[in-house]
């Protein structure tokens, strides 16, 4: 194996697309490295591939903050869109988890179709993406999509592209959907009392309150600790609350049913989006099924986790998400989530989907690559990415992958 | 721009050849397809007869007529299946209608079968708890909310043609509809579709009713607005939206569309995101007062705006109330709040039967759906008076103001060869200042057959055939829906290119 | 997009046999242009509904109409006899067109264009003679009376097929309130309303002559006046939706003169299918000079009897049995009613005046039931499968009593009911108003024993 060779670095697309077209001449393998939060996530890309960074290959080229659209090269920090939006008043209301101090950048949120605690309200980022720049896995510079909110000219690549993790196309430009921030903009705390139930009784008092919040996040008591919003040692409920200031009042009364409450900065959200950094090389997953079920959801990620007094648990409950970062020391927790037939029986079964974001490299290859190995799907990498060059195993299809592109042809 | 279609629907219908989208392919035999079919659905599932295939030859544009070689209405999903395997054992070519009310020829079929999806319309189950239904692809979109309201339910995606079209023509066609503004166009409520693809799999796309997020590449995505290219739909997971509790209607009336398009900027950018925010201009309001379904939009105006704003009941008259003023500073004559659901129900009703009383306007009909950035829209509107003054046409405006979704209607008579070339000028003029604005050549009608000669104008040939690529992962043969969406030479030139 | 126009004349050009420009069709071929086809009047016909094919459907007709001008389809091509004979002619479609296409027009046109190459079936032949011939018809309809009487098509009413649901038709005829809350009555009134004639119809004065009664009685007891207008025939619609346009309009032209003899300011009609027909007399004898106006100044006198009751407020009755719970009560309008004549708001109001009933509502009340005119006895499948639907509605309202306005649906919904076995009974609105005012006067003349309806 030969030393990684130095990292591309383009600041065009036509600089990317000189990259793609080396990397399939030479049947190289591609990492594409946006602001690169996701290049410790221990996903098995192939080891001599060779880094292509986006962060070189930035700038915010379109912003008519009448239209409430944006388009920036992909490899724009979301910082610098949230600075430029809020001189305007307006938001790309795209907070994903695990973006390092905001310098996500906008490609790869797209590319990793990450999404945050906004995510129920706002929308995903399948529902943000308005349009793409792409250079295939062929070498083509290929635009979907526009830069108008709604558009349904041809076949939606833009749809295809957003959360592929770059395995069809490095994405050079995103035009996304923009909001105008609420006029009001208010964070509370509900203190929970008694662990067990509690997200049970949330989500219910939730989907029957007269309410309709921006983000409801639950807090298990270490991150609730970590975050500093209680020292009572119980589950908080996040509440972000936005509107015009009367409509905010009323929610606030009708959030007062649902636990005692404070108001708090606003600036936990983005520690709660950054709550990785408390635990490095932390394992981190999510757990998803029906919004209804998000209570036993949530008692299957706490047993999970039992044992491990370190594990930050919280739950978009409004999307039916649990997502837990666990110390990578915690063994014993560790196999609960990544082997839950081997407990105990006598918890809730759960039986939504397991994803996983960050684990050791050992463990991957253990991991289920769910979507991407039946039959349509591997047809579309091969039909945007012949030679697999780009981001080779990272969808967890690795050794398949290696072989389709040492021994298969277009 | 497609063939004259009387030429090649004037052909007997006796050897079927595939249509204008494919390449040649060995004669199909028609007689024996349509035994095989009718083995599927019975005699009375399959049409033959030239006369009988007449009412089959439009979708809701008028314009085209293309007569199918056949056409074939399974009763169940598994009729459904069958019939698209026994179209794969033939080789045939085929074409996926639901009621027939598309806005660009999609649903037509040039001298190829015709699969009429609008007996399979069972609401096949109903989740209130968290708010999803599972349904067949027949299923009327006003008849989903029907079957969701007594859970204070309904969908949310609200094509004026609702009150006919189906959830699947909506899936193929990825349809918005007024309240999209707010609420997002068909791919926001769409979780699920299992489809039977051109060759007779059955596959799943999206988490469906299972609720757990999916991972991998979202061809559910993909599928959804693929304009019945990739495959059928069996059925159809949907979100449903709670009702909201409160609801105001505006309506504010102008004595120009440019007052009224200023209007509709500023409310945009004073940061109410309205649930709808609709413009109607002079012509289309007097159509639409002499229909049965008269609004009470004042008859002397030249821009109606129709606003509404939906939500929690706390808030909503200050939000109502800063709509207001706004149009009354960009120059309302008056603005006026419904008082009650039957005043609301009645504005909105003149404003979704606009298209159809344009009917009264002339014998045909041509429709654009052009979207243009919000801030364009006086600019454009503008542009698209001069163009009709120098064409010596009338445009009628009835569109999506909030999302900048264009609709300029110009009726015409169509046996005037004279009046038919001038409207068709002022059309892909119409087009072209869109598409120079920083626009699209179609906001949720689809491309179908009526805007595939415009796809050139906003996609380069590599973007093109990236799309045709995208489709033969689903239909390699390219045997469903041919001859729509990406011009047949983009495909051509990809498939030949040197590798 | 460029070639719209070209394809749209090429289709007329295609074929050198375009109708024939006088024939009825091509006449009202301008009808036919302010279609877009939408597409909106699909989920508002009965027949799309229940044969799902849209050659069934209004605007798959009017793409079959169209075609029969253009000349593209022969008016013999037996598609275009099927699908055009399989029309109800219930014109909800019209109530859902946007863009105003006069459908019930342009059908009586296509089928007056069609009659020549396409006789009417014999059953419809041997109605439409019946009905034209006074003498002739009054004789048949009591015999029908008298054989009701023998109460043997209730039991014939029990048999499959035609002949079966024809008796259950009958048998449905016969009046659904009991005897005693039928009442007869004086009824008060100070006739300051002005001068009314009534229509005495066919099938109401042949086999409905209580609710011609009650109908007097209910005019009289809200202040109009009742005068005779003697020499009125049937009023030709069964005749104008058969296509036999021709005598359609002799019969038009007999009661024209028949009300003008009469001197009324109002025509009361209590059968929906008959009022459309009068108050299209304008239009039906618009090419005769001698008779246009005077047709349209009948057709603008006339009246469906629930704007007249509607019109005077209506007195309220008193319960027909005031110690019972409410019965529930569904109302269905008939189509002529609702789509033809546009009349929505009046027979709520007429309701409204009967005490001691709860309206329940009726899913998809103003689609069609199926009757149709003669359509039941000439399309019996089609019509089984519409009547179906609406069975199955009315089971899901729970009413007992199942309002509606016209002869017809009468005793197509009284005569499904029967047959399959459900407790609820169709009754014409004015009979129910009618025996509340019966039990009104008997409150008034102190009788303290109410009588007892018989629930059904």
């Amino acid at each position: 194996m030969t030393a990684p060779s130095e990292a591309w670095a383009p600041q065009t697309a036509i600089g990317v697309q000189d990259a793609v077209r080396e990397a399939i001449a030479t049947r190289a393998a591609i990492r594409i490295a946006g602001g690169g939060s996701w290049l410790d996530a221990g996903r098995p890309v192939a080891p001599d591939a060779r880094v292509l960074r986006l962060d070189t290959l930035r700038g915010i080229t379109q912003y008519t903050p009448g239209d409430l659209t944006l388009t920036a090269r992909a490899g724009t920090p979301l910082r610098e869109i949230a600075e430029a939006t809020a001189a305007e008043g307006q938001w790309l209301a795209l907070d994903a988890f695990a973006t390092s101090d905001d310098g996500g950048s906008i490609g790869a949120t797209i590319a990793t179709a990450s999404a945050g605690p906004l995510a129920y309200a706002l929308g995903l980022p399948r529902d943000i993406a308005l349009g793409v720049e792409v250079v295939t896995g062929d070498g083509e510079i290929i635009r979907a999509g526009g830069r108008v909110v709604k558009n349904v000219a041809g076949y939606d690549l833009t749809r295809l592209m957003t959360g592929a993790w770059g395995t069809l196309g490095v994405i050079t430009e995103v035009s996304v959907r923009l909001r105008a921030r609420p006029e009001v903009d208010r964070t509370l705390a509900l203190a929970r009392a008694g662990p067990a139930e509690s997200a049970a009784d949330v989500a219910a008092g939730l989907r029957t309150a007269a309410m309709a919040p921006l983000a409801a996040e639950l807090l298990n008591p270490a991150l609730a600790a970590r975050l500093g919003v209680t020292a009572t040692g119980s589950p908080v409920l996040l509440l972000r609350l936005g509107g015009n200031a009367e409509r905010v009042a009323s929610e606030q009364m009708e959030a007062g049913k649902l636990g005692d409450g404070a108001v708090i900065d606003t600036d936990v959200w983005r520690a709660l989006r950054q709550c990785e950094r408390y635990s490095p090389g932390a394992v981190v997953v999510r757990w998803s099924q029906l919004p209804s079920l998000v209570a036993n959801t949530w008692r299957h990620a706490v047993e999970c986790c039992a044992g491990s007094p370190e594990a930050l648990i919280h739950a978009s409950l409004e999307r039916g998400v649990v997502r837990a970062i666990i110390p990578a020391a915690d063994t014993a927790a560790l196999a609960r989530v990544l082997h839950p037939e081997d407990r105990p029986s006598g918890g809730p079964v759960f039986v939504g989907r397991r994803i996983a974001e960050r684990l050791p490299a050992r463990l991957w290859s253990a991991e289920p690559a769910p979507g991407t190995t039946d039959r349509l799907a591997r047809r579309v990498r091969m039909a945007f990415d012949p030679w697999h060059v780009l981001n080779p195993g990272i969808l967890g299809e690795g050794a398949r992958d290696a072989a389709d592109r040492h021994g298969g042809s277009p | 721009m497609p063939a004259p279609a009387l030429a090649a629907a004037g052909g007997q219908a006796g050897g079927v050849t595939p249509g204008a989208g494919s390449d040649p392919s060995p004669p199909i035999d028609a007689a024996s397809l349509a035994r095989a079919l009718e083995a599927v659905v019975g005699p009375r599932g399959v049409l033959r007869r030239r006369s009988e295939l007449a009412v089959y030859t439009a979708d809701g544009l008028p314009g085209y007529r293309k007569f199918p070689s056949l056409a074939v209405f399974p009763a169940n999903r598994a009729q459904l299946i069958d019939v698209v395997l026994v179209l794969a054992e033939h080789g045939a070519p085929f074409v996926p209608r639901g009621a027939g009310t598309g806005l660009s020829g999609g649903a037509l079929a040039d001298d190829v079968v015709l699969v009429g999806l609008n007996r399979l319309h069972r609401v096949l189950s109903l989740d209130p708890e968290n708010a999803v239904a599972v349904v067949e692809p027949g299923v009327v979109n006003a008849a989903l909310t029907r079957a969701a309201a007594p859970f204070g339910l309904y969908y949310a995606p609200d094509p004026s043609s609702q009150a006919a079209c189906t959830i699947g023509g909506n899936v193929a066609e990825n349809a918005g509809g007024p309240h999209c503004l707010k609420y997002g166009v068909t791919l926001n409520h769409v979780l699920g579709v299992t489809a039977v693809l051109s060759d007779g799999e059955v596959v799943t796309l999206g988490p469906g009713a299972s609720g757990a997020e999916s991972a991998g590449y979202d061809l559910l995505g993909a599928f959804v607005g693929s304009e019945g290219c990739f495959g059928v739909a069996l059925d159809v997971t949907v979100k449903l939206t709670r009702a909201p509790q409160a609801v105001r209607t505006l309506l504010a009336d102008f004595m120009s569309m440019d007052d009224a398009a200023r209007a509709t900027s500023a409310i945009i950018a004073c940061g109410i995101l309205p649930a709808a925010l609709e413009m109607m201009d002079g012509p289309t309001i007097r159509a639409v007062e002499a229909s049965i379904y008269a609004a009470g939009y004042p008859a002397d105006a030249e821009a109606v705006l129709l606003a509404e704003v939906d939500g929690l009941a706390a808030g909503l008259d200050t939000d109502a109330g800063t709509i207001a003023r706004i149009c009354t500073a960009h120059g309302a004559r008056t603005v006026r709040i419904a008082s009650d659901p039957a005043d609301r129900a009645r504005l909105w009703q003149g404003r979704k039967k606009a298209f159809g009383a344009m009917g009264r306007v002339s014998s045909h009909l041509v429709v654009q759906d052009a979207v243009i950035p919000r801030t364009q829209l006086p600019a454009v509107l503008a542009r698209i008076r001069d163009i009709a003054t120098r064409h010596r046409v009338t445009v009628c405006n009835v569109f999506h103001a909030g999302d900048g979704n264009l609709h300029p209607n110009i009726g015409y008579n169509a046996y005037d060869a004279d009046e038919s070339a001038r409207v068709d000028l002022a059309m892909r003029e119409i087009m072209r200042i869109c598409v120079d604005a920083g626009g699209t050549i179609t906001g949720e009608h689809g491309v179908g057959l009526d805007k595939i000669g415009y796809m050139e104008l906003i996609f380069s040939p590599s973007s093109l055939a990236a799309q045709c690529r995208l489709r033969e992962v689903f239909d390699p043969e390219r045997r469903m829906n041919p001859g729509k969406v990406v011009p047949v030479h983009s495909c051509r030139e990809w498939s030949r290119r040197p590798s | 997009m460029s070639s719209a126009g070209a394809e749209l004349r090429s289709t007329t050009g295609a074929h050198a046999g375009a109708l024939d420009p006088r024939t009825p069709l091509a006449r009202a071929r301008k009808g036919l242009d302010a279609c877009v086809h939408c597409g909106f009047c699909l989920q508002a016909c009965p027949t799309y509904l229940a044969l799902e094919d849209e050659n069934d459907s209004p605007r798959g007709r009017l793409l079959l109409m169209r075609a029969l001008v253009d000349g593209t389809l022969a008016v013999s091509d037996p598609a275009v006899e099927l699908h055009i004979d399989r029309c109800l002619g219930c014109r909800a479609c019209e109530t859902a067109c946007p863009s105003g296409v006069p459908y019930g027009e342009l059908l009586e046109a296509t089928r007056a264009t069609m009659a020549p190459t396409h006789p009417i079936p014999w059953i419809g032949r041997a109605i439409l003679w019946l009905f034209a011939g006074r003498i002739r018809l009054a004789v048949a309809l009591w015999t029908a009376r008298l054989f009701r009487a023998t109460r043997v098509p209730d039991a014939l009413g029990r048999l499959p097929g035609r002949i079966g649901f024809g008796m259950a038709m009958l048998a449905a005829s016969r009046p659904a309130l009991d005897r005693r809350s039928r009442r007869s009555y004086r009824p008060q009134g100070d006739r300051h309303r002005g001068r009314v004639a009534v229509l005495h119809g066919c099938v109401m004065a042949g086999l409905f002559p209580a609710t011609n009664r009650a109908t007097i009685r209910t005019l009289v007891a809200n202040d109009y006046r009742i005068v005779k207008a003697r020499g009125q025939r049937c009023c030709g619609a069964l005749h104008a939706h058969a296509g036999d346009l021709e005598m359609a309009r002799r019969l038009a032209r007999a009661n024209v003169a028949a009300f003008e003899r009469a001197g009324a300011s109002a025509i009361a009609v209590n059968a929906a299918g008959c009022g459309a027909m009068i108050k299209s007399y304008g239009h039906l004898l618009a090419d005769e000079p001698r008779w246009a106006t005077r047709a349209a100044t009948i057709a603008g006198m006339t009246r469906d009897i629930s704007e007249l009751l509607a019109a005077a407020g209506p007195r309220p009755g008193a319960p027909v049995d005031a110690s019972a719970p409410p019965s529930r009560v569904a109302y269905d309008p008939p189509c002529h009613l609702v789509h033809a004549q546009r009349v929505t708001d009046a027979p709520a109001a007429v309701l409204a005046a009967i005490p001691g009933i709860g309206i329940v509502p009726l899913a998809d009340a103003d689609q069609c039931c199926g009757a149709a005119g003669i359509y039941n006895l000439v399309q019996p499948e089609v019509s089984n499968a519409v009547l179906a639907a609406k069975l199955a509605h009315i089971a899901g309202s729970g009413a007992d009593w199942v309002v509606t306005g016209n002869p017809g649906c009468l005793m197509q919904i009284g005569a499904g009911l029967r047959r399959g076995g459900h407790h609820a009974r169709a009754v014409h609105p004015v009979d129910l108003l009618d025996a509340a005012y019966s039990a009104a006067d008997r409150v008034r003349a102190g009788a303290n024993n109410p009588v007892t309806v018989a629930r059904p």
